[in-house]
């Protein structure tokens, strides 16, 4: 579903801020991308979204270039940012109104899939107010239903638990889960690493730009936390 | 085009004031959404006020015909400066790029329609200008009943070919500055020089038709119009199409700008992302030596926070120190070629004592250093960084000091400077500018204790794109208008008193009534400091 070859992204000073990534997502995958502050997650994860230029490589969702095709990539893609810059002054709905517009989705399956993940993030009730008016952890939880409304072959989150109480965690969590086994590819990065640990079949590390280790979570593990393993390659390299 | 549509309407949808008034519950809120509404008011009867006297004016002289063609300038000159000053905040790095990109939209789709957006948003304007003028020429001129419909449709187009020239102009900068390491600053140096080349262009356009030795021909403002249409086609084009009816000027001036309008944003679409990314992205050198640190007092910390904070922002930068840029070119010519030169060419060579503006110095430099005082939108600025300076110990009173003393630093040296430079150039002896320059210092304080009121009566923090609160906020007109038109009028009273009284004396005044204004608009800043 999500194929990255060889993406490098340089800077107008030279200086690399991904180098060589490769990496492979598949359809039911929940991948995870850990590594630390300005390590190059959000970086590789914004070029995947088809939001940052890139200078070298390929990045494929479901065949198609993001380069030439960047279109075709987002009808099937959705992209939760950590810090979500909504329209501040259009209330929830008519943001998530805008987005299924956007998708073309119907207004009876726009209002079913509204309803539900609203009531599932109990935020139904805040629609009506403007977004300016919300906390960070709402925005959020608007921003997950934006990207939820039109059933996405792949999810891609920078951060997705940052600012959301331990309830709605949980039920973003189930709906990974719950996607993952309807076929949905879901790549996101976290520093929390029991939740990638617990949730994610797959994980890559990234230092300095570079994935320094790849692969299944068993593979990676080996027996160890996730935790143990990542300070090991992280200190290593 | 269904996409165009979906993305436009909500973009205008989510800086509507009818849409925050309709869903905020916040009763204050809703009371700065129908103060807004009402300032706007005030704005554009003024601004139809001073079109349609400029009407009238032609009237009275009898140059009437010449109303169309400087209608269709005004608007270009006007739609032109401040589409370029807004490019760099609507067209590129806005804030929400992120999310926009990653939705189905094509680029180009999404440039287009912020280029769509800044032409609504200001459409206002230029319609108010354009419909005072129609009253005037009517009024006058008796034109045929069609005019009108007419000169209302072809109204419309008038804003859009500068528009996207200054979008193509804003673009061409911005392509450049993409590929350098310190991309904001060479933008920022860029728009500088794009924007003085641009004032100093009516002097080359002189220059060029003088040498032509058509002096004679350029006396009245109405040929002289006419033949600047040769020039500026959109401008003949639009006269043509609401005097004569010329069914090939009203198809020129729409196809050419539905023409441009495509060729522009097929450009600008094509490296739109590419662009976003330098402007959006920036590498840590992560070279970092630890040094000695320096200890500031709490108001130098805050001007320090308040310089970086200019320094980082390209719009900031060209809309805030346009004036000091003025000043300094304004200076180092007249020092260069002459105050009676430079005095002539504003008086178009007709016979004038330069001695006699010395006493208008200070507000000849004033005029440029105070267009724009950054205490009118520093406050607003914060937006949603206000929680640093509302988390740290400091009361608010505080927090606008150190935001006057930084715009007082920005401002009194080129003050100075301007004041010193045109004292010299024009011979004033040194006691009269010793008091000069202490006026500089009143009015440099004036504007930024006013700038400050104005700034913290509107403070507007929930902004989407700064640009808003630089070059569009309440606070930036309601300080600007009134402070243009005063110093305007004070310039004149200080040459005619100036030829009455001794200048030190008439000058001794004014520092006074400035200093007790800026003492008043200092207490109203501290009052409101603590109402907040």
């Amino acid at each position: 579903m999500l194929e990255i070859k060889n993406y490098s992204k340089s800077y107008a000073e030279g200086k690399k801020a991904a180098d060589d990534v490769t990496l492979t997502v598949e359809s039911g995958d929940i991948y995870g991308f850990i590594g630390h502050n300005g390590a190059g997650k959000s970086t590789t994860i914004r070029a995947v979204v088809g939001v940052l230029d890139f200078t070298e490589g390929e990045i494929y969702i479901d065949g198609h270039s993001v380069k030439d095709e960047p279109l075709e990539c987002k009808k099937v893609t959705a992209y939760i940012p950590d810090n979500p810059d909504l329209y501040e002054n259009l209330t929830g709905i008519q943001y998530l109104n805008f987005v299924a517009d956007v998708f073309d989705i119907s207004a009876k399956d726009r209002e079913e899939r509204i309803k539900k993940y609203a009531d599932t993030f109990e935020i139904t009730d805040s629609l009506g107010d403007l977004i300016s008016s919300y906390s960070h952890g709402m925005k959020q939880k608007v921003a997950i239903i934006s990207a939820l409304i039109h059933n996405p072959k792949l999810l891609v989150l920078d951060e997705p638990f940052v600012g959301l109480d331990p309830k709605a965690t949980f039920t973003l969590k189930e709906i990974m889960h719950e996607m993952c086994k309807q076929g949905t590819a879901i790549f996101f990065s976290t520093h929390v690493l029991d939740v990638a640990e617990k949730l994610c079949n797959k994980v890559a590390i990234i230092k300095k730009g570079k994935i320094i280790a790849s692969g299944t979570m068993e593979e990676l593990t080996a027996g160890q936390s996730l935790e143990e393993a990542f300070l090991e390659v992280a200190n290593e390299e | 085009m269904k996409s165009n549509i979906i993305l436009l309407r909500t973009m205008l949808k989510s800086t509507s004031l009818v849409n925050i008034y309709r869903y905020t519950t916040d009763k204050k809120k809703k009371k700065k959404v129908v103060a807004g509404f009402i300032g706007i008011i005030i704005l554009y009867a003024m601004l139809m006020g001073y079109s349609l006297s400029m009407c009238i004016g032609y009237g009275q002289l009898g140059i009437i015909d010449a109303t169309p063609v400087m209608c269709a300038f005004i608007i270009s000159a006007m739609s032109f400066l401040f589409t370029f000053f807004k490019t760099n905040g609507y067209l590129f790095n806005f804030k929400e790029y992120d999310m926009l990109m990653s939705l189905p939209f094509e680029a180009r789709t999404v440039a287009g329609c912020k280029f769509a957006y800044m032409y609504i948003k200001s459409l206002g304007w230029y319609i108010s200008i354009s419909l005072a003028m129609l009253i005037g020429y009517g009024y006058y001129k008796r034109p045929s009943v069609l005019v009108y419909p007419v000169w209302i449709v072809m109204s419309l187009f008038i804003p859009v070919i500068p528009m996207l020239l200054a979008s193509l102009v804003g673009f061409i900068i911005a392509k450049i500055s993409a590929g350098f390491r310190k991309t904001n600053l060479i933008q920022t140096i860029f728009s500088f020089v794009f924007v003085i080349f641009c004032f100093s262009l009516r002097y080359i356009i002189d220059a060029v038709v003088k040498s032509d030795k058509v002096d004679d021909i350029l006396k009245t403002v109405s040929v002289a119009t006419d033949s600047a249409a040769q020039v500026y086609l959109p401008a003949a084009w639009f006269s043509g199409a609401v005097t004569k009816f010329v069914l090939s000027d009203m198809l020129q001036l729409v196809g050419f700008s539905i023409l441009l309008f495509s060729c522009v944003f097929y450009v600008v679409g094509k490296s739109y992302r590419q662009i976003n990314s330098a402007l959006k992205s920036h590498v840590a050198s992560k070279d970092y030596k630890m040094t000695a640190q320096k200890k500031h007092s709490v108001l130098n910390a805050i001007a320090f926070k308040e310089f970086k904070r200019m320094t980082g922002s390209t719009i900031y930068m060209t809309n805030g120190c346009m004036g000091e840029v003025l000043v300094v070119i304004l200076g180092v010519v007249t020092l260069v070629v002459g105050f009676d030169k430079i005095v002539n060419v504003v008086t178009q060579g007709a016979p004038f004592d330069a001695t006699i503006i010395q006493p208008a110095i200070p507000f000849v430099v004033y005029f440029m250093i105070g267009m724009v005082a950054t205490t009118a939108f520093t406050p607003s600025l914060e937006g949603k960084n206000y929680w640093i300076m509302q988390s740290l110990p400091l009361e608010n009173k505080t927090i606008y000091q150190g935001k006057m003393l930084f715009n007082m630093y920005l401002t009194v040296p080129f003050m100075s400077f301007g004041i010193l430079c045109l004292s010299i150039s024009a011979k004033v002896p040194v006691v009269n500018t010793i008091f000069y320059l202490v006026l500089g210092v009143a009015l440099c304080a004036f504007s930024t204790t006013w700038g400050c009121v104005c700034g913290v009566k509107h403070m507007r923090l929930d902004w989407e794109n700064e640009v808003e609160v630089i070059k569009q906020g309440a606070s930036v007109a309601i300080y600007m208008f009134p402070n243009m038109f005063v110093v305007m009028g004070l310039v004149v009273l200080m040459v005619f008193l100036g030829m009455k009284m001794d200048h030190k004396v008439l000058t001794l005044i004014m520092t006074v009534i400035a200093a007790a204004l800026s003492g008043l608009c200092y207490l109203r800043v501290m009052a409101l400091s603590k109402r907040k």
